[in-house]
């Protein structure tokens, strides 16, 4: 079970959809939502100041266009990987399936991709399973269609 | 995991077994049950009502969610359509004010060719007056040259006829004169006598055919 996840989604709805998901699969029992990317960056940027790795989720999902934020979820990856300390696993959550975006995340350090949709939940039970490789970051970048 | 002292246990257990209310949430998952059996079924009990929540919250989050998903498509195709009639209706408008602007230059062409017809008439009907003006220009043209010929002739005929009636009279007293002169002389007449005779007789003649063939042109004048 992962300890803690962050979602970085703009929309509220799919913050319940994630929650009852990720409860129901036993995936994490602690789950912070927040709807824009510089709310996140704000987070990260206290923790990574003031060297709070307790609070610190150790899951990052961030929705690939978060509507209402100054940029977009791969520049948040590149952000949370690159100048607020790293040490967590992070990927894209987004119904969008850009090969282009894809490769421009895997480049921000993005490890996962997850395809929103209707059924979310076979992905994240596939996603729980191979979450150790992305703790220990021996998985490779995968794509959960 | 969370531990919790028996007397606790069994205010939980009364409180849902009288009231039905029970522990929600991923706190069920986190409290200890250790080996109270009862308290363990409590909390199983809790965990699959709080599931069955779940489930039922998230099959209807998702069915909000769809439709809202179909919504914004909906609002998304009648913005495309509010957009193609606005684009429609802009067209149609640019076309009426292109009817309105041929319109009235057919309307100017229009009255355009009926000035140029009535200029037209104008100049016809004042075309027909030059022509039967100059037609009784003609006329009277013609008129004029003839009555000049014809003067023109009469002045001649009577020139004609004053010249050979001068002759004819001329010749007359010359042969007469001669006769008159050959008698008082005393000299031979029979040949001049004969002579004149014959000469006035030739000169009456042709007097008399002169005058009649000017009649007779005169007349044929004034038949033509």
């Amino acid at each position: 079970m992962i300890d803690s996840i962050l979602l970085v989604d703009d929309e509220d709805l799919f913050h319940l959809v994630f929650e009852d998901a990720c409860s129901l699969l036993d995936i994490s029992l602690s789950l912070q939502s927040v709807t824009s990317a510089d709310e996140a960056e704000k987070m990260f940027k206290k923790w990574f100041e003031e060297n709070n790795t307790e609070d610190k989720p150790e899951c990052v999902f961030v929705d690939l266009n978060i509507v209402g934020s100054s940029f977009d979820g791969i520049e948040l990856i590149r952000k949370i990987n690159f100048q607020y300390g790293n040490h967590v696993v992070i990927g894209i959550i987004s119904s969008s399936n850009e090969s282009e975006e894809q490769a421009k995340a895997v480049h921000a350090g993005a490890q996962f991709w997850i395809i929103k949709s209707d059924e979310i939940e076979p992905r994240l039970e596939e996603f729980r399973n191979d979450y150790d490789g992305y703790k220990n970051r021996t998985a490779p970048f995968k794509i959960y269609r | 995991m969370i531990k919790i002292d028996l007397n606790t246990k069994k205010t939980l257990i009364d409180l849902y077994n009288k009231k039905g209310i029970g522990l929600e949430g991923n706190i069920t998952k986190l409290i200890d049950g250790e080996d109270d059996e009862e308290f363990k079924e409590y909390l199983k009990t809790c965990q699959t009502k709080d599931e069955e929540k779940r489930k039922k919250r998230l099959e209807m989050t998702k069915k909000i969610q769809k439709q809202n998903d179909e919504l914004t498509n909906a609002n998304n195709e009648n913005e495309r359509i509010l957009g193609e009639l606005q684009e429609t209706l802009r067209e149609v408008e640019e076309s009426r004010l292109t009817f309105e602007v041929q319109n009235r230059e057919l309307n100017e062409w229009k009255q355009d060719n009926l000035r140029l017809t009535e200029e037209l008439k104008n100049e016809m009907v004042k075309a027909e007056q030059a022509k039967i003006d100059a037609e009784t220009a003609k006329q009277s043209a013609e008129n004029d040259l003839d009555l000049l010929q014809k003067r023109t002739q009469n002045q001649l005929i009577s020139t004609i006829v004053r010249v050979a009636l001068w002759i004819i009279v001329g010749v007359g007293f010359i042969t007469t004169g001669v006769y008159v002169f050959t008698m008082l002389m005393g000299k031979d007449t029979q040949v001049i006598s004969a002579a004149w005779s014959n000469m006035f007789g030739i000169l009456l003649t042709n007097a008399f055919s002169i005058i009649g063939t000017i009649m007779g042109i005169k007349y044929a004048s004034k038949e033509e």
